[in-house]
């Protein structure tokens, strides 16, 4: 029992990170209907981001309003790059033909992630230390401060998220948006600025996810988007590409899934079973868990 | 048409023969290692080490007249990678090749050079390297089944672990440490709990970590590199598993202990004698010179190892005064007394295998530094 | 351009056929690296641009292809040549074994099945399924190709043979454009609903497109093993389908562009050492460029003989 609530708690943190970064590729499929295969290198991005803001900008303080701050600037900066790279790789595109936009997305990712290794450099980068290596032993089940603050912060940003979406009038141009950009755009919605605002919201989160997977791993390297990435992009798919609580439940469910393949069937085999799902979902229930049947335009 | 087809015609012709009026009269030295990559540290460190030979060689007049010429590839760490260089160094035209930094690499470069007759040294530990009769390929270091012996006796005799788990990712060189120190710790009587594989790069092993801790080990054998090392260290004290953690000789590297951050503190490490800590008179002159030349400490014993072997290979050269490679490596097989060396006393065994090993245990200490807890 | 395309097309064959003998032997490993990248890219090509179906996976069909051989080779014995009918067989049985549930899948969905397939096989061969893969190494130490008994060790025979395997892979190009088959492919990638209501089998002429993609790469990856003697996991990897996807749609789904994109991501940074770090930064602004500026390609394929009259700007991909 012991070993299974340790996968639970395993699987958990790393399926809060999934669907972080996951809402980020939901979000802009929702609205844009485009696969952003850069947000995965911008997750590693941010997390290279946060580092030098540590090193440089922060002088190496360790300290709690340190750790905030790294959190804020390195959102911030993200942020600016994921509008950026919408102004410039997407918004051309908008009304070309579908695969364009997917090889921009491409082009894109390989901008970004090549960037990074033209800046930092191609090695193994190394976090420091942020978060003291405390543990608490609960019954045979050890859990760690980082995975709690991990835990924690991921469902106050997803809560917040939800809350913002469903509640609030930009929360409702955002939905309006994904159903029909033509019908938003007569009804006075800017789509140019909810799309804008798409691009900041998915960032800034993708960007705390990176910075969690740098102070969680510690060690980061140029070509983690990819990995980081296509498993946010299933956690997404799983829970219904374009639908936001989908997007929470599919990176839950993919964290404790692997947490589950790893520890009792086999650590190796690991990613062909994710896929395996994710292939045996596409083929039964293509629009995922919790999306709707609608008409897939292409 | 006609014209750009000219062109075409003229610049390949140019191209070509650019190509065959290669610089005859230097000895070519092809440095095959991760220069980029998860292991680019330990690569740098080769080529650095390599050129900085090369630059002192050359200044006292090359070997036998011929300056040498560093050609360097990058292996990334990866096999497919490793032949392609071995392909491209060996069109190139080297002499000798120094690396590469794991077995994976120099294992699938070593048949090319075999049938190039080029010289191959790396300090790849699996056994497999020198079991296949290639005689132009010299270990550098230890092999595996050395550092198991070593490792097994520690483990059983001097620390008197009961239970034992034993964890590798998938590369030839960390299964062949692992399978070595099972069958080792079987023969001294130890008892291996579980063995557990992990998959390199992939950062999240608390799941083999859980399962590990469900068969309540004394210590944890990591037979795997660094970068995994330091990250299963810190994950493995983050889930308050309470056994000891040594390290294999691929954790010897300051990463290590940053990636495990303070957990890295009372893990052990079982190497040959680090850079610091090498008595010999060479090995304090070329650490200076590096010092000098790239403002910092070569990253492992691994970098000297790796120049050691280029300094044997031309040691060869200039003892047979020939540049033919099956002589000097006939010679360097059977030398009666050994080449003095950064890393100690150089001499290699028919097969190949450098002779004589000497390891140690290292405990990390809070500021990161080693004590040596046991030596052979 | 037509002239150009009439004049260029021999002139590239007969410039490719006396090539490796002005090249050492450096440059003809280059030059059969291009083949090699051109043969699966044309192989992509079928599948994606002539069939319309949006597959990431090619590099699986690659690495099936050069795993048989390798496999045959090192474990059984056969000498490479041999290998080449299961090393063709094989993948294009999978081709159609894989594609077949998922035909119905359209755009995206069928894009991230189709890396889903190319992930599972990267971590079959890694993971020595069957104990015949040789793990995350690979194999390495095939033999050389022979013919009769004949050992043929010199880079130059190598270079002949993925030289006749780029031949054999064009003259099926040309041959899908003027059959039946390729007509149908061009129909249901224009407008599926109505190809379907005129009487084309678009699931049986789908399927067909993946398995001949599949078979040509197989091949070409026979061609790959013979190259480096070797073949190891991360070769096959899915970035490898990702640059095969963007080498088709950025060249414009024609044998020029193709042949354009394969030169510049593979000949290029062999050429310019230094623009071997850069060229992946490059070649990712120059895919965002490509499309913003001319969203069909560089080089759009034209097809057939249609009057120029009839063809409409039509919104469909590349």
């Amino acid at each position: 029992m012991d070993i299974f609530l340790q996968q639970l708690a395993n699987g958990l943190t790393i399926g809060s990170m999934f669907a972080l970064v996951a809402l980020g590729y939901t979000m802009v499929y929702g609205v844009m209907k485009l696969i952003n295969f850069a947000h995965g290198d911008m997750v590693a991005a941010s997390a290279f981001v946060g580092l030098t803001i540590y090193t440089q900008v922060l002088g190496q303080a360790t300290s709690l309003i340190a750790v905030i701050a790294i959190f804020l600037l390195s959102a911030m900066v993200m942020a600016c790059v994921g509008i950026l790279l919408e102004r410039l790789a997407y918004r051309p595109l908008r009304e070309a033909p579908r695969l364009s936009a997917v090889v921009s997305a491409l082009g894109a990712s390989l901008v970004i992630q090549n960037g990074i290794m033209l800046i930092w450099g191609p090695q193994m980068r190394i976090f420091p230390e942020l978060v003291p290596q405390v543990y608490w032993d609960l019954g045979g089940v050890v859990i760690s401060l980082i995975q709690v603050l991990i835990l924690v912060f991921s469902l106050v940003l997803m809560i917040a998220l939800y809350l913002f979406v469903e509640k609030t009038r930009m929360g409702a141009a955002i939905r309006a948006s994904a159903i029909d950009q033509d019908a938003a755009r007569l009804m006075g919605i800017n789509v140019n600025s909810v799309i804008a605002l798409i691009f900041i919201i998915g960032s800034s989160l993708g960007a705390v996810g990176g910075l969690f997977i740098g102070l969680y791993y510690r060690g980061i390297t140029f070509n983690m988007g990819w990995q980081y990435g296509l498993y946010a992009f299933i956690a997404a798919i799983l829970g219904g590409i374009g639908n936001i609580p989908g997007a929470m439940l599919g990176g839950m469910l993919l964290g404790l899934f692997q947490a589950f393949i790893a520890g009792y069937i086999s650590s190796t085999w690991a990613d062909a079973f994710t896929f395996i799902l994710l292939i045996l979902i596409l083929i039964v229930r293509p629009t995922g868990l919790l999306g709707e049947r609608v008409a897939e335009k292409v | 048409m006609k014209r750009t087809f000219r062109n075409i015609l003229l610049t390949l012709s140019a191209i070509t023969l650019m190509a065959g009026l290669s610089w005859a009269d230097t000895l070519k030295v092809g440095v095959q290692a991760p220069i980029t990559g998860s292991y680019a540290n330990e690569g740098q460190g080769i080529e650095d080490s390599v050129r900085l030979l090369a630059a002192q060689i050359n200044a006292s007049g090359g070997v036998m007249g011929k300056q040498i010429e560093v050609i360097p590839c990058d292996d990334q760490g990866t096999a497919m990678a490793a032949a392609i260089c071995a392909k491209d160094l060996v069109n190139k035209g080297v002499a000798m090749v120094i690396g590469s930094y794991t077995s994976t690499c120099a294992e699938a470069a070593q048949k090319t050079y075999f049938n190039a007759g080029v010289l191959q040294t790396s300090d790849g530990t699996a056994d497999s390297l020198t079991e296949h009769g290639y005689w132009t390929f010299l270990r550098n270091s230890f092999p595996n089944s050395a550092e198991a012996v070593f490792a097994a006796n520690y483990m059983v005799n001097v620390k008197a672990y009961k239970n034992i788990a034993v964890v590798s990712d998938f590369s030839s060189y960390a299964t062949g440490l692992a399978d070595a120190v099972i069958a080792e710790v079987k023969k001294a009587g130890g008892n291996v709990v579980t063995y557990a594989k992990i998959k390199a790069d992939s950062q999240n092993f608390t799941p083999v970590l859980t399962n590990i801790k469900s068969k309540k080990p004394d210590v944890i054998f990591y037979a795997g590199y660094y970068t995994d090392g330091g990250q299963l260290r810190a994950q493995q004290v983050a889930l308050g598993i309470k056994a000891d953690f040594i390290g294999g000789d691929a954790n010897d590297n300051p990463d290590f202990m940053k990636l495990a951050g303070s957990a890295a503190t009372g893990a052990f490490i079982i190497n040959v004698p680090s850079p610091e800590l090498l008595p010999y008179d060479v090995a304090k002159d070329f650490l200076k010179n590096y010092q000098a030349t790239y403002g910092k400490l070569p990253p492992s014993i691994w970098t000297l190892m790796n120049a050691d072997g280029m300094r044997a290979i031309i040691y060869g050269m200039e003892q047979t005064k020939s540049f033919d490679n099956k002589k000097v490596a006939d010679f360097l097989m059977s030398m009666d007394k050994p080449l003095p060396g950064i890393t100690g006393p150089l001499q290699f065994a028919k097969d190949g295998n450098r002779i004589g090993s000497s390891y140690m245990t290292f405990e990390i200490q809070a500021d990161n530094s080693y004590k040596v807890v046991h030596a052979q | 351009m037509k002239n150009l395309a009439r004049l260029g097309f021999p002139a590239f064959l007969i410039i490719m056929a006396v090539l490796p003998n002005m090249l050492n032997s450096r440059w003809q490993a280059v030059a059969i690296t291009f083949l090699i990248f051109t043969v699966v890219a044309l192989s992509q090509d079928i599948i994606l641009g002539k069939a319309g179906m949006f597959n990431m996976g090619q590099a699986l069909f690659f690495g099936m292809g050069a795993y048989i051989t390798a496999i045959l080779n090192s474990q059984y014995g056969w000498p490479i040549l041999v290998t080449i009918p299961v090393a063709i067989i094989l993948p294009a049985l999978f081709g159609v074994l894989l594609s077949g549930p998922i035909i119905h899948l359209r755009g995206d969905y069928l894009l991230v099945v189709t890396i889903g397939f190319n992930i599972v096989f990267v971590q079959v061969v890694q993971n020595n399924l069957g104990g015949i893969t040789g793990g995350p190494n690979g194999i390495f130490g095939l033999d050389s190709i022979s013919i009769f008994g004949k050992q043929l060790t010199d880079q130059l025979s190598v270079y002949y043979f993925a030289f006749v395997v780029l031949l054999i892979t064009l003259g099926i190009m040309r041959n899908l454009e003027k059959s039946k088959v390729g007509r149908a492919l061009h129909y249901l990638r224009e407008d599926q609903l109505a190809a379907e209501s005129i009487g084309i089998n678009t699931r049986i002429y789908k399927i067909f497109a993946f398995a001949l993609g599949a078979g040509i790469a197989g091949l070409a990856g026979t061609v790959f093993a013979a190259q480096y003697s070797a073949v190891s996991p991360e070769a096959f990897e899915f970035i490898q389908s990702v640059l095969f996807f963007s080498i088709v749609l950025v060249g414009g789904s024609s044998i020029p562009g193709v042949l354009l994109g394969v030169f510049v991501m593979f000949v290029l940074p062999e050429i310019f050492r230094e623009f071997a770090t850069w060229r992946f930064f490059i070649f990712g602004f120059a895919m965002i460029l490509a499309m913003i500026l001319r969203p069909r390609g560089i080089w759009p394929a034209t097809f057939g003989k249609i009057p120029k009259f009839l063809i409409k700007e039509s919104n469909h991909g590349a």
